[in-house]
């Protein structure tokens, strides 16, 4: 397949795009602070609650709307379900930014920042923890995602030779690239699972990482939607809506076994009652669950609503929205009794979190204009779309 | 396995074990109460003396109990570093290695007693709680603290004397404690083991807990990891070789 | 472990050549990454934990003492005394004062109940020797009196206090600084310096009445012996451990509390002063004395004033004596003033109530009270003026932690009195009493050994207070009787005007309202231990004389 790339790097300035590096530049003297003088400084962190906004945010949300990637991939690479194909690019782009953030984020979490590698070493009795289980994956997906973007970066950069030897590679990548988050994303859950008898129960359960899979391979085809409408308005494009409306139906799937699971798991531990008694952490839970899953997934579920671009849009803002709240119910809502205290997050960690994202949208702004991501536009409108033959274009 | 009995109706509130603490490790004095209604555990608070004003069938009576870590038998703390920068020691004490912490705070998440906490002004902080005086301990030497509470409400021996004398000291003396060693069972069991004559829950201790060890309740999950990895691995390569045909868009570069 | 055995051979190589220190420097390289790695570069750190992992910050001892004990509990909202943790080193000084002179901490069974148990002596103050107990400190509250121009400051100082100021200024024990005190409040801006040894005179007026009365059978249900009633340490001793023994103790208030009671009342009305813009200051050696001001009954000029203006005039009379400071106190208030007390003229207290005699100034001692008390009793019974030898009353006098005698007065018999300084030592005349076998008429207690004169709030030394020191303030307390122009109370001019003008009689109604109080059971708070027969833990410090010597 030949593609045409213009001649040398392009970037457009836009006014958005200089007011993204404007904050990205603040959160980059931010995190410089935090770094030289510490958390107490940087953040409101306490010792009532030593996991705040960064984790919450930055790590577990960050992780999971980063499902994206492996649940496309799933099913285009392993699967071979070619249909999805035209999506499978921009979703691996995003889902690789996305970790990196996770890792630019946790790096800033860690105290004592110089022995961030200690833990790939393995020392007696590391190995039992979930954290260093977590790690390692998160630290090997990313890798593997970066490999897997080589394979796209050598069509540009003219080195057929480094393009064959990537492509070689793919196969086995893809598979651990769909172990790897399979692992982690449940073991992200797993983290809590020490909270027994603190975390709320309507979200404490062994099953926890069950849950964490299942909502981040959920939330994939909801974030694929979004960056695709996103993408398609700032570069008019017109949305994938045939590929993206099959994504979502597969989604829904998903989304009815969490929801059956979620349910049976409520009545095994018995809070059925405390899921009614109009506390905060119930009137939480019961927005998360009927506003962020059986609702989107209703929607989902209906032909014309997830054929229409309005209905998919404000369905897949539903479920992540949905993912989103119950990572913060499991480190803030749920955890609030037990912990006591008091935290609000500092300007600081949202500056930090906000500069990430804003490095995440150049950086993608600036890939999808110089690297072949977003399927060529010809394929695009209605109808099926082609199955043999997906082409990727350079967009600007 | 070394331990502490702490019998809540000998102590006095005199704080001189939290003194003792502070003498012997060498923590600096803050701000945060360390004696008093609003005790608090810190990076530099190793121990407090909490008081608490219960009623006690028909009377109103101050209780004071003395907080530290608990010294689990199966710290759950110790499981959740991913740098083992904490060991439970065959002595007893759980102990923590400050060069090989990331500072990760995981710790402070998984002990079910809320106890590790964090020098959060420092640039490079380290978490901090009771290490049971290792090296005394180690060496056969009770506690800083066991060894100057003046009261007699602190008792340091191995964890099964200990035990057994709780229960005696239950059986000997009928109404005076409420029938529960605190720790006996509590999270898979510690080495600091409480009595008291006020229920337990009216002196902030978590009750009605999970008798397994966080350790435990983790393991019921991580134990998945490798097969799940393994067998996950395996079905997506059958997948993948299964489905490969199917498509036929992937060899076309 | 690695690098040192690597820096050995090294140095045991005869010949250091360049390649040989490559060698060494690589392998120290390679040891040290492996050392840090594993977190572990010290040597005693294998033995210790094994395994080459070992937290090395603990294995320091820290400014660790050799003998450490522990100490007395201290309630965070005791008036009286207060701890600064960090200047404490767990030495266990206070637990022994607590423990062996006072038998307070030790003397109660666990668990405690709503209460931690103190008599608010504050002698583990004088024996902390850091400093780290410390009365609660009150001359923020005085300055701010001060300067309050709508207020009327008096004040009035403990007979004590002047045979003990002028250590805080460099001068000997027993140093007699009264007029130099006088002339130091003036500067400090007090409107009425005057003397609880008036109050002295009184409490001695009342007390002996009230003595004669028991004797003659006149009190129904206020038994003998009599226990005197100054000392507000031993007051709360008896309310916590000798609760059924309260009838015996004598209904007067102490001094600083009849001289409150009548400060804002008959001081009041003869000056013309508003009663309600009176601050009533004392200057006491005394910690407990914080605790007794502040006791719910000690209101008794807002009653009388209820009485006479009103509920709406009295609600702003405050309490008959509002603040305390201790000697420790006043000498700080000094040296912040800058005033150079040595140098300071002597100056005269203020009148109506400023005038003493000697039986008022032996109270600052242990055996005072008792002595000054037969004086005036010995005048009351006999009409006459006692005979010399009662005016030097040695059996009574002294540091001995019990002390008796017996008095002839004639038409009353030999009266038997005794005399008790520690409430540990005091015990054995409890127990005495208690069973029904006491000799005595009269019995004076002082929680602190040898009196107000080394009361929790005198001048403290870096060692526990010596004796000696405790015999020098004594010797010049009684030095200053023996110069007085009066010897007994009644004797007093102030006092003769104050029962003239205000109160007509000792234990009239006027007096009984204002100078008289009762106790409260503090059974409740604490189930007593009694010490077995034998201990006597006291003994090492203060032995016992309970031979009478007469
Ligand atoms: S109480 Fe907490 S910190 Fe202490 S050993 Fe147990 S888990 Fe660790
Ligand atoms: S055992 Fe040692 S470290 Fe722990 S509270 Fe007692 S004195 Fe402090
Ligand atoms: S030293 Fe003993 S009596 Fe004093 S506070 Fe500590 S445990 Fe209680
Ligand atoms: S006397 Fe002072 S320093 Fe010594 S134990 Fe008591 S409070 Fe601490």
């Amino acid at each position: 397949m030949a593609y045409e790339f213009p001649e040398g790097w392009r970037f457009r300035m836009t006014g958005w795009r200089k007011f993204f590096i404007l904050v990205f530049l603040v959160a980059v003297g931010v995190m410089i602070y935090r770094l030289v003088y510490g958390l107490g400084a940087a953040t409101h962190l306490n010792d009532q609650w030593p996991w705040g906004w960064w984790i919450a945010v930055d790590v577990l949300i960050g992780v999971a709307l980063a499902g994206g990637g492996y649940s496309t991939a799933f099913l285009v690479h392993i699967l071979h379900r070619k249909q999805f194909a035209p999506v499978a690019r921009a979703a691996l782009l995003t889902s690789m930014l996305g970790y990196i953030l996770v890792l630019i984020g946790l790096f800033m979490d860690i105290g004592r920042w110089y022995n961030f590698w200690r833990p790939f070493l393995v020392y007696p009795g590391s190995w039992h923890s979930v954290l260093f289980e977590v790690f390692w994956c998160i630290s090997l997906y990313t890798m593997v995602q970066v490999l897997e973007f080589g394979s796209i970066v050598f069509e540009r950069v003219k080195s057929d030779w480094l393009k064959r030897v990537f492509d070689a590679m793919l196969p086995p990548l893809f598979i651990l690239g769909v172990v790897l988050p399979t692992l982690h994303q449940s073991s992200l859950g797993s983290l809590y699972v020490v909270t027994v008898d603190r975390l709320d129960p309507l979200w404490w359960s062994i099953a926890l990482p069950i849950f964490f899979l299942l909502s981040s391979f959920f939330v994939g085809p909801a974030m694929v939607t979004l960056e695709g409408s996103l993408a398609a308005k700032a570069y008019g494009r017109q949305m994938e809506i045939p590929v993206l409306s099959r994504l979502v139906k597969v989604g829904a799937w998903v989304m009815f076994i969490y929801l059956v699971l979620k349910l049976i798991d409520l009545g095994y531990r018995n809070q059925f009652g405390h899921l009614f008694d109009g506390s905060l952490e119930s009137n939480l839970f019961l927005l998360e669950i009927v506003g962020g899953v059986i609702v989107p997934m209703i929607m989902f579920a209906i032909p014309s609503v997830r054929n229409s671009a309005g209905g998919l849009i404000t369905a897949s803002v539903l479920t992540v929205g949905g993912v989103i709240l119950n990572r913060m119910n499991v480190v803030f809502t749920g955890m609030a009794a037990a912990m006591g205290g008091h935290y609000f997050p500092k300007w600081t960690e949202f500056m930090v979190t906000a500069g990430l994202i804003a490095l995440a949208v150049l950086a993608y702004c600036f890939l999808v204009e110089n690297f072949a991501i977003l399927p060529a536009e010809e394929h695009v409108p209605a109808g099926k779309p082609s199955e043999a033959h997906t082409s990727y274009t350079v967009v600007g | 396995m070394k331990g502490v009995l702490v019998d809540i109706t000998r102590c006095v509130g005199c704080g001189s074990c939290v003194v003792a603490c502070k003498l012997y490790n060498n923590l600096p004095w803050s701000n945060a109460p360390h004696l008093g209604k609003d005790a608090v555990l810190t990076a530099d608070n190793w121990t407090v003396v909490k008081e608490f004003d219960v009623s006690k069938g028909k009377e109103s009576v101050w209780r004071f109990v003395k907080e530290q870590c608990f010294h689990c038998l199966e710290p759950a703390c110790a499981s959740a570093c991913f740098a083992a920068a904490f060991r439970k020691t065959p002595e007893g004490p759980v102990i923590y290695n400050e060069r090989v912490c990331v500072g990760c705070r995981y710790c402070m998440i998984a002990c079910p007693f809320s106890i590790p906490k964090y020098e959060w002004q420092a640039r490079f902080p380290r978490v901090q709680k009771c290490q049971m005086c290792f090296y005394r301990v180690k060496d056969g030497e009770m506690p800083a603290c066991v060894s100057v509470c003046p009261a007699g409400a602190l008792k340091f021996g191995d964890r099964d004397a200990l035990l057994k004398e709780a229960k005696e000291r239950i059986a000997q003396n009928p109404g005076r404690y409420v029938n529960h060693v605190y720790g006996e069972k509590e999270y898979g069991g510690t080495c600091w083991l409480y009595l008291s004559d006020v229920p337990f829950e009216q002196l902030g201790f978590r009750t009605h807990v999970s008798t397994e060890s966080i350790p435990h309740v983790s393991e019921r999950v991580t134990k998945w990891t490798l097969p799940v990895a393994g067998g996950w691995a395996a079905v997506l390569t059958a997948l993948y070789l299964a489905t490969k045909g199917s498509g036929g868009a992937e060899k076309s570069h | 472990m690695e690098v040192e055995k690597l820096l050995e051979e090294a140095l045991k190589q005869k010949e250091v050549t360049r390649r040989t220190f490559l060698k060494m420097m690589a392998g120290l390289g390679l040891a040290g990454l492996a050392g840090s790695v594993g977190g572990c570069l010290r040597q005693h750190e294998v033995a210790a934990g094994g395994e080459g992992w070992l937290p090395y910050q603990y294995d320091v001892a820290g400014t660790w003492p050799a003998h450490v004990r522990g100490r007395v509990p201290i309630d965070p909202s005791n008036p009286s005394i207060m701890r600064d943790d960090r200047k404490c080193i767990l030495c266990g000084q206070c637990l022994e004062i607590c423990h062996r002179v006072q038998s307070v901490y030790g003397y109660y069974e666990l668990p405690i109940r709503d209460d931690i148990v103190c008599i608010n002596c504050g002698q583990c103050s004088l024996a902390c020797p850091t400093g780290a107990i410390q009365e609660r400190d009150d001359t923020e509250k005085v300055l701010k009196a001060l300067k309050d121009p709508n207020k009327f400051v008096v004040v009035q100082t403990a007979p004590s206090i002047r045979v003990a100021l002028g250590e805080e200024f460099g001068m000997p024990p027993g140093t007699w600084v009264t007029g130099k005190m006088v002339a130091a409040l003036r500067r400090l801006g007090f409107h009425a310096v005057l003397d609880t040894n008036f109050a002295a005179d009184l409490t001695i007026m009342e007390e002996a009445t009230e003595l004669i009365k028991r004797i003659k059978g006149e009190l129904p249900g206020r038994p003998l012996p009599q226990f005197t009633s100054c000392s507000p340490g031993w007051v709360k001793f008896c309310e916590y451990f000798y609760p059924d023994l309260l009838p015996h103790v004598s209904s007067c208030k102490s001094p600083q509390q009849m001289f409150g009671a009548t400060v804002k009342t008959y001081y009041a009305e003869k000056r013309g002063i508003d009663p309600r813009k009176i601050v009533s200051v004392s200057i006491m050696p005394c910690t407990a004395k914080k605790f007794e001001a502040q006791r719910p009954e000690m209101i008794s000029a807002r009653k009388y004033w209820e009485k006479k203006k009103g509920p709406d005039f009295a609600k702003d009379v405050t309490r008959d004596v509002d603040i305390v400071l201790t000697t420790r106190e006043l000498a700080k208030l000094i040296k912040q003033a800058k005033i150079d007390f040595p140098r300071l003229p002597d100056e005269d207290f203020d009148p109506l109530m400023g005038k003493c005699t000697g039986g008022a100034i032996i109270f600052g001692a242990s055996g005072g009270v008792m002595e000054a008390a037969i004086r005036t009793a010995y005048f009351f019974i006999t009409g006459k003026e006692p005979p010399p030898q009662l005016l030097d009353l040695k059996p009574i006098r002294g540091l001995a932690s019990v002390k008796e005698a017996a008095v002839d007065i004639p038409g009353a018999g030999t009266i038997r009195v005794a005399v008790c300084q520690g409430m540990a030592a005091s015990r054995q005349v409890l127990d005495i009493v208690r069973a029904g076998k006491a000799p005595w008429h009269f019995v004076e207690f002082m929680a602190c050994p040898g009196g107000c004169e080394s009361g929790g709030g005198q001048p403290r030394s870096s060692v526990p207070q010596a004796n000696e020191v405790r015999a020098k303030r004594t010797a010049s307390l009684y030095a200053a009787d023996a110069r007085w122009v009066w010897r007994e109370s009644h004797e007093n001019p102030d006092i003769l005007k104050v029962y003239q003008d205000f109160y007509g009689h000792p234990m009239s109604e006027l007096a009984e309202e204002l100078l008289h109080t009762h106790y409260t059971s503090r059974a409740d708070k604490l189930k007593a231990i009694q010490p077995s027969e034998k201990e006597k833990p006291w003994e090492q410090y203060y032995p016992a004389r309970l031979t009478p010597e007469i």
